[in-house]
């Protein structure tokens, strides 16, 4: 798959922009946009293709097995261990967007703000040994105004108001929710049985027509999917095409960085990048934004070691690629008398968020929301839909796909992940990608806590898969993360050089022309939709950036 | 990036007995072999092999009949599972023609222990068959063989010619369309009933 590059300013190598951006995935995009907008030169370095809706299909297998839309196992291994003792073995790890727009452009679209709490959490319930618990230098209230740009800027579907449990928010959604699914019926109905609060979910998918984009058609694509019609509201269709539309940014796709170059006072001056013929070229910029995800930021931090920053750049708090934050997800099916077509239309119409803080009785740390969903697609269904303890082949296998796929749905738990210092992104040992780059080595254990939060959410799935009337239901086995989607906390911000690699205006303490702002920003992991806070970060990064270089203080 | 619990699901069924994460990616030149493909095999029953020995693809057409049966509804056989992977494994899965070679080999090995001097899966019966598959159906080379009997019944049939006429997608329900409307099952139509 590949696609022309679309008319855009073009920038020499040889003279430096304003900026060069590294990623243009939910973060990156929206810098590119905010950044052009407000005046200043942008370059956008960015591994993937540059794909456009007509690429997208419907083809499952592509997708899934294929890297069609993520990064490459093939070109860019990685390895595995649980902790620092152990070896680490050359296994696929984790999975982000690889392709302009980025993660958005394949994720389910749900986007859940922080609540006040996330950010202060630490001080309000304590400190945990062992961990790196902490708040964040930032609360709720200083990001809202972001939160609400990212809504009605990318297009979000939701319903102000529906949840007892939302923060404050200044405007109310600019779409009104997707229609509800079978699976949404029964959940809300089992849900308030018990005395939760059902709500509608919000949504980066456009309900109606949006700013000249047209509405969702229901195809029943999205998790793991390019939308064709351009309703889900990832990057692709508002934050690039209006970053070009000033005239000021490049996006140049297909560009696979491999150093941040800094001069001899220790600015940066730009980023060293194979093109797509393998050719290494140098994009000068008078600063860096590194946009690339909670893995690649940190590992092309790591990259750029020096002789004057032996440990990586920006490291030296030695906490570059540490504090690594998955989320944990838990799951229970359940299979109902009648028809629910759960394959149709977006994945999640209704999620829960009583369980946003564990009761301090349990005796951990933790908390999370639920949704009602349907998981799978065709082949994924057959692979993994049924429950465990039915025949996986033969007459019996065949007859029971019959009965389950269009009569099951799956509740969903998202949930917390504990900051620990041994959980990271570092540089393989012997491994390389095809680039003869060092791999990326992840090393992951959940907290115990962790563990307890995901078997928490499974035994309430469980209760509220009953309460809706379930003829069935199962749970799908809680086993500790060996596999990434989010990617989390990598490069933390904070106030202190010591304990943090990025202040709150993300800039990196170390190098004073160079930001960081992706996942790696977060300080704790949220309830397991990130998405929504790695936007808003994002807007809000740009105007504290814009303000630094419109003040002369990069 | 959303949880995408799914993916980890099929990624680690992928990666303990698929392989399928060391593909590379499709091309338009590919995409149009696959239609081509497509149709060869619809026109013609004999259509001749890419990757498979017509030993092979007789094994393979055997052991795909029992995974997803012909009964009252079509099953492998007649989804062109066989060629399928003929199809794929001569092209965009080409790096997994060593892995379904051993996975034959380990299907043999275990047809001579099961039936001594029996020269193939193909020409057992039914009864042996399942027996022999029972035999090895936690191993990963049972894994793979099934791993593409399933994409092959299920996936699109626009990919190398599986899923004839949609029957793996007819049997379960799941329509082609990718365009919808609400109501979309049965109990949201109850309750937009109930409040209109």
């Amino acid at each position: 798959m590949s696609a022309a590059t679309p008319p855009q300013r073009h920038y020499e190598l040889s003279a430096a922009v304003d900026f060069v951006i590294i990623g243009s995935g939910a973060s990156g995009g929206v810098l590119a946009r905010e950044l052009s907008r407000n005046g200043f030169s942008v370059v956008v370095l960015e591994q993937g293709p540059w794909l456009t809706a007509a690429d997208f299909k419907h083809d499952e297998y592509m997708n899934w097995s294929h890297s069609a839309l993520t990064n490459d196992p093939r070109k860019q291994p990685t390895t595995f261990r649980k902790t620092p003792r152990d070896k680490a073995v050359k296994q696929p790890a984790l999975t982000y967007g690889r392709m302009v727009g980025g993660g958005p452009v394949h994720f389910t679209a749900n986007f859940w703000r922080f609540h006040e709490i996330d950010f202060i959490e630490a001080s309000k319930k304590g400190t945990i040994a062992g961990t790196g618990f902490a708040d964040w230098p930032i609360t709720y209230a200083d990001l809202e105004p972001y939160y609400t740009k990212a809504e009605w800027d990318l297009g979000v579907s939701g319903q102000a108001g529906a949840s007892p449990f939302d923060p404050p928010r200044s405007k109310p959604y600019p779409l009104p929710p997707m229609p509800i699914k079978s699976s949404g019926v029964l959940f809300e109905q089992g849900a308030r049985k018990l005395g939760y609060h059902p709500f509608p979910a919000p949504v980066a998918i456009i309900s109606q027509s949006y700013q000249g984009r047209l509405p969702c058609e229901h195809c029943g694509f999205c998790m793991g999917f390019g939308c064709e019609m351009g309703a889900k509201s990832s990057p692709l269709p508002t934050m690039i095409p209006q970053a070009i539309a000033t005239g000021r940014c490049e996006i140049r796709p297909n560009s696979y960085v491999r150093k941040i170059e800094l001069d001899t006072n220790g600015r940066a001056t730009g980023a060293i990048y194979f093109d797509k013929s393998g050719k290494e070229n140098l994009q000068r910029a008078r600063a860096v934004v590194l946009a690339a995800n909670g893995s690649e930021t940190p590992r092309l931090l790591l990259l750029s070691k020096s002789n004057r920053y032996p440990d990586g750049l920006a490291n030296s708090s030695g906490l570059v690629g540490k504090y690594l934050m998955f989320n944990t997800d838990s799951l229970a099916g359940g299979l109902f008398e009648h028809p629910l077509n759960e394959y149709k239309s977006i994945e999640v119409t209704r999620i829960i968020h009583d369980f946003y803080e564990m009761d301090p009785k349990l005796g951990f740390y933790g908390g999370g929301g639920i949704d009602a969903r349907f998981l799978w697609q065709p082949i994924s269904f057959a692979f993994n839909g049924l429950p465990r303890n039915l025949p996986q082949w033969g007459s019996q296998y065949k007859k029971a796909l019959q009965k389950y796929f269009t009569r099951s749905m799956v509740l969903a738990g998202h949930t917390t992940s504990l900051p620990l210092a041994d959980n990271s992104i570092s540089l393989d040992d012997t491994v390389k990608d095809a680039w003869g780059l060092p791999a990326m080595r992840v090393t992951y254990k959940d907290h115990p806590d962790d563990m307890k939060t995901n078997h928490f959410m499974v035994d309430r799935s469980m209760e509220i898969l009953e309460a809706a009337g379930a003829q069935e239901k199962w749970a799908y086995p809680v086993e500790e993360s060996t596999y990434g989607f989010h990617l989390l906390g990598t490069c933390r911000m904070g106030h202190d050089p010591k304990t943090s690699v990025i202040n709150p205006d993300h800039r990196t303490h170390d190098v004073p022309n160079l930001f960081l702002c992706d996942g790696s920003s977060f300080v704790t992991s949220g309830r397991g939709q990130p998405t929504e806070t790695i936007q808003a970060l994002a807007f809000r990064a740009a105007d504290r950036i814009t303000a630094l270089a419109k003040g002369n203080q990069i | 990036m959303d949880i995408d619990q799914t993916r980890r699901l099929f990624l680690s069924q992928a990666g303990a007995s698929f392989g399928l994460l060391c593909l590379s990616a499709l091309t338009p030149d590919l995409l149009a072999q696959a239609h081509e493909h497509a149709q060869a095999a619809g026109k013609s029953g004999t259509m001749t092999y890419r990757f498979f020995t017509p030993q092979q693809a007789a094994v393979f057409d055997a052991f795909a009949a029992q995974i997803i049966p012909t009964d009252n509804t079509p099953g492998a056989r007649e989804a062109n599972v066989v060629h399928f992977t003929d199809y794929v494994l001569s092209t965009i899965d080409s790096d997994q023609q060593k892995p379904v070679k051993d996975a034959f080999k380990a299907l043999q090995t275990q047809v001579t222990k099961s039936v001594p001097g029996a020269i193939s899966f193909a020409v057992l019966t039914s009864a042996q068959q399942i027996e022999i598959m029972k035999a090895m159906e936690k191993t990963p080379e049972f894994g793979i063989l099934r791993g593409f009997v399933i994409t092959g019944f299920f996936g699109s049939p626009a990919l190398g010619g599986g899923n004839k006429n949609e029957v793996g997608w007819k049997l379960i329900g799941f329509e082609d369309k990718f365009l919808y409307q609400p109501p979309f099952g049965y109990y949201d139509a109850q309750y937009n009933k109930g409040k209109s």
